[in-house]
């Protein structure tokens, strides 16, 4: 059997294999290795040089941006995850299965749709003369600023992650053995002290994966920080495509790129390690 | 209980309200006369539609996002199938990278992504073309293709395909007669996700596009000089596009999960 | 039983996975138009050597030869060996019809030949106005003679049957074991039958091949198993035996103090085996040899009651009674009975 069927099983194992290794694993290890070319007269050369990190690490608008990224990232994901946690618990626990199951396709759906457009919608939105100004203006107040702010990014970030953080949650919460909830009110947990010892720490992993794909997401998003954030300031990814489209400074938008890399690895590796951390 | 039950209905409502906002505002606007939006809305009209529609490089934008959408679609569900059937039905050493390799494109950022894509093609000689463009989001869908593959085949009782070949089939055989048709409704609505994928993609595609530009990579540029609502008119065009493929690939899941 | 040269030989087949050893050292044959039952506990090898006569596995060395045929190197799809699976794997996007003619399909036979001969399989099967039904219409008797016309629609000379009928509602099993020897009967040819259940092997094979940990550890017809059986596995996986120590001297055994008759048997120390129907409970001490055992409680079978008793050295016995019997003996925990049995119930094993 297994002599006469390897050639089926390589057919089906090599494609990806190759097409991965050609047009993602070689991009990206040409983008390490480009971040020590050197840039000379508008061309690349290969080389090794660490130019490009020596001037990038040492200039104050890269760790500016790396820790108002860092930030901003860290912020929409406790955000997210504070926000999305009511909203995934009445699913979880207060849905029936139909009322979940529709709940959960309707939060795909934005997934799928322009993210772009959701974001100029809410240029639209947010604007000094706009539909939510209009309505706060009934009020009796206003107008605010919420445009070109940390505010409107922030906007901009829940929109990309909020549905995907309340699908995740969702799961994990609906994913709880149901009688360890009631063993813990048996014993005469008081909710709160349910939610705290029994509810949290049995969907933690859930719970951490939403969080981590939050902050993956925010921090290597540019639209929301671009449109609704107002380049100001300017985050990693701003960087990237400011340096990769104004001229030919490919290598030092590469360099920016693998601290990005780097600084994600090192997030979700804690992020596993805190998921899957026994108690001691 | 009563109480928090209601209060926490309202702050769910008010979440999906938060999410769909800028869906509804951008199909409602895209029917208003007013060029600066707000409240009360102008007239209806289908002006926008209309003056979007008119111009030739939206229809040349549209035409190129159909054939990168099409064909990106068919590369990522075969090599996500493919992926899919060797998880399945093989162990062997390295299978771990081998998962990684196929699972990990959707947590590089996307800037990234665009960047070492360009980099790439661009010695390839494919920057700035459609087949640039289809290989980018190809790498980027094949994962998801390979999941829902995944899915489906973890409901197929493994004894099928061995029953095949024990009633005369070849291994090449059995996956025409057997596999296939079992997966056939994940098959087609990976294609249907992955299309859809390909189609609201942007910051890639930006960045290896040059001038064949895709439909969201002209609202990109649209929207990098004023407000205009004719954003609106083609972001609901391209929204009721993606909406048909997701939907269409929804109810192919839910049904064959149910049978 | 027919023809001389067997249809199916076991040549020393070993098989592992890793540093498990499935199936060690299995010799066996298998003869033409015989209803051979596998059987024994999960993990005993049973469906890998199962499998490994279909093809779906390799054996990792000896050899095994079908109809004269060396099958080593033979792929499971130019095998003429159907199975029948233990989920039925009967092909959900496909009707009745459909999955009955898909081995005629793989061998290339025309479209209006195929579809005769599945509708003639299927009304053989009495499944006639199903024929275009789907597989989830259909209740599990129905889908288990589906799976049957399917393999057998090909006219194999073997027929290979994974527990087909573990899945089945008790009474259905009953019916299908009935059309099975009927139909192995008319055709007259070889089924293989894997299965962990005695009732469907004794009821069913001609002959059994109990297996145990990779090993046959016994094989026979069946009442040559159930009366007679050869070790100690046997006699604890068959049926309800209580399997006995003693010392043999002349003729005679010494089991906790008591002598009983048993003819024929060496002298020194061994096993002997006295199935629970061939037990006699007394309730008072009979004149003749007997073991003093207290009961312990009853439990009602399908053919009658087995009463558990403990013996004097801790030993466990079991004797099966009717209802009227039980309902004269009285018996309550913790009271004595005696228990023997006549010199012909005995049957020497191997220690």
């Amino acid at each position: 059997m297994a002599k006469k069927t390897s050639l089926y099983e390589y057919a089906w194992r090599l494609p990806l294999i190759l097409w991965q290794g050609l047009f993602f694993v070689g991009p990206l290890l040409l983008m390490v290795a480009m971040s020590f070319w050197l840039v000379r007269n508008y061309r690349m050369e290969p080389d090794f040089v660490f130019n490009n990190w020596d001037r990038m690490l040492s200039r104050d608008y890269f760790w500016n941006a790396y820790f108002v990224t860092f930030w901003r990232a860290t912020l929409a994901a406790i955000l997210a995850s504070v926000l999305a946690f009511p909203a995934s618990f009445a699913l979880a626990f207060r849905a029936s299965d139909t009322v979940r199951r529709w709940a959960v396709f309707f939060l795909i759906v934005p997934f799928f749709t322009s993210y772009l457009v959701r974001i100029y919608a809410w240029q639209v939105l947010l604007a000094e003369s706009g539909p939510l100004n209009a309505i706060i203006g009934f009020l009796g107040l206003g107008p605010f600023t919420m445009l070109n702010s940390g505010f409107g990014a922030m906007v901009g970030y829940m929109t990309l992650v909020l549905p995907l953080v309340v699908i995740l949650q969702t799961f994990s919460l609906a994913a709880i053995d149901k009688s360890l909830i009631e063993a813990a009110r048996n014993l005469g947990a008081n909710p709160r002290e349910t939610l705290l010892r029994v509810i949290v720490p049995a969907a933690k992993v859930g719970l951490i994966i939403g969080f981590v794909f939050a902050f993956i997401l925010s921090f290597g998003d540019f639209v929301s920080p671009f449109y609704l954030g107002g380049s100001n300031p300017p985050t990693l990814s701003i960087l990237i495509v400011d340096t990769t489209k104004s001229g030919q400074q490919w290598p030092r938008a590469a360099v920016v790129a693998v601290m990005m890399i780097a600084t994600l690895f090192v997030v979700a590796f804690a992020a596993v390690a805190a998921a899957y951390r026994k108690r001691s | 209980m009563r109480i928090g039950s209601a209060i926490s209905w309202v702050y769910v409502a008010a979440l999906f309200a938060f999410v769909f906002a800028p869906i509804v505002t951008s199909m409602v606007f895209s029917f208003n006369s007013d060029r600066f939006p707000t409240v009360p809305l102008g007239e209806f009209t289908t002006h926008w539609y209309e003056t979007a529609f008119s111009r030739p490089e939206v229809w040349t934008a549209f035409r190129n996002s159909l054939i990168v959408a099409a064909s990106a679609a068919v590369f990522s569900t075969a090599l996500g199938f493919a992926t899919a059937y060797t998880d399945f039905r093989y162990g062997f050493r390295f299978k771990n990278a081998y998962l990684a390799l196929a699972l990990l494109p959707p947590t590089i950022p996307l800037v990234i992504l665009g960047l070492a894509m360009l980099a790439w093609l661009a010695r390839l000689g494919l920057s700035g073309t459609l087949p640039g463009i289809i290989i980018a989001h190809t790498v980027m869908g094949a994962p998801f293709a390979m999941a829902i593959c995944r899915l489906r085949l973890q409901q197929m009782d493994s004894a099928l395909e061995a029953a095949a070949w024990n009633l005369g089939a070849s291994p090449w055989r059995a996956m025409r007669t057997v596999v296939i048709p079992f997966c056939a409704p994940a098959i087609i609505s990976a294609y249907c996700l992955t299309a859809a994928v390909s189609f609201d993609e942007f910051i890639v595609a930006w960045f290896v596009s040059g001038l064949n530009k895709t439909v969201p990579v002209m609202i990109l540029e649209i929207l990098q000089g004023n407000v205009d609502p004719q954003i609106n008119a083609i972001g609901t065009v391209v929204f009721l596009t993606s909406m048909t493929l997701v939907i269409l690939a929804q109810l192919l899941i839910l049904r064959k999960t149910s049978s | 039983m027919t023809n001389m040269t067997p249809l199916v030989t076991f040549k020393d087949v070993k098989k592992s996975f890793g540093a498990f050893k499935a199936v060690k050292e299995l010799n066996l044959e298998i003869g033409r138009g015989e209803f051979v039952a596998i059987m024994g506990p999960s993990g005993c090898g049973k469906t890998t050597t199962l499998r490994m006569l279909a093809g779906l596995e390799a054996p990792s060395s000896g050899t095994i030869t079908i109809d004269g045929q060396e099958m080593n190197d033979v792929p499971v799809h130019d095998r003429d060996t159907p199975l029948v699976w233990q989920s039925l794997a009967l092909f959900p996007f496909l009707n009745v019809t459909e999955n009955v003619e898909f081995g005629l399909k793989m061998r290339g036979v025309a479209p209006d030949e195929r579809r005769t001969r599945a509708l003639q399989w299927l009304d053989r099967m009495g499944l006639k106005g199903f024929e275009n039904r789907r597989i989830d219409e259909l209740s599990g008797g129905q889908r288990q003679r589906v799976a049957l016309a399917r393999s057998l629609v090909t006219e194999p000379q073997m027929l290979l049957l994974d527990e087909p009928l573990s899945a089945l509602d008790a009474h259905l099993v009953i019916r299908m074991q009935g059309v099975l020897t009927k139909l192995q009967k008319e055709l007259g040819i070889t089924f293989v039958y894997v299965t962990h259940s005695q009732s469907e092997a004794f009821a069913m094979a001609d002959r059994v091949v109990i297996m145990g940990q990779g090993e046959i550890a016994q094989i026979g017809k069946p009442q040559e198993i159930f009366r007679a059986p050869q070790n100690r596995f046997v006699a604890e996986f068959v049926g309800r035996n209580n399997i006995l120590e003693g010392v043999v001297h002349g003729d005679i055994i010494t089991i906790d103090g008591s002598d009983f008759a048993l003819p024929g048997a060496p002298d020194g120390p061994v096993e002997i085996v006295v199935a629970a129907d061939r037990m006699q409970i007394h309730a008072t001490a009979p004149t003749d040899a007997a073991i003093a055992a207290e009961f312990v409680s009853e439990e009602f079978a399908g053919t009658g009651i087995i009463c558990y008793f403990e013996g004097e050295g801790g030993e466990e016995l079991k004797a099966q009674v009717t209802e009227s019997q039980l309902a004269t003996l009285q018996p309550e925990p913790g009271k004595m009975f005696w228990l023997s049995w006549a010199p012909d119930a005995a049957h020497v094993i191997a220690g």
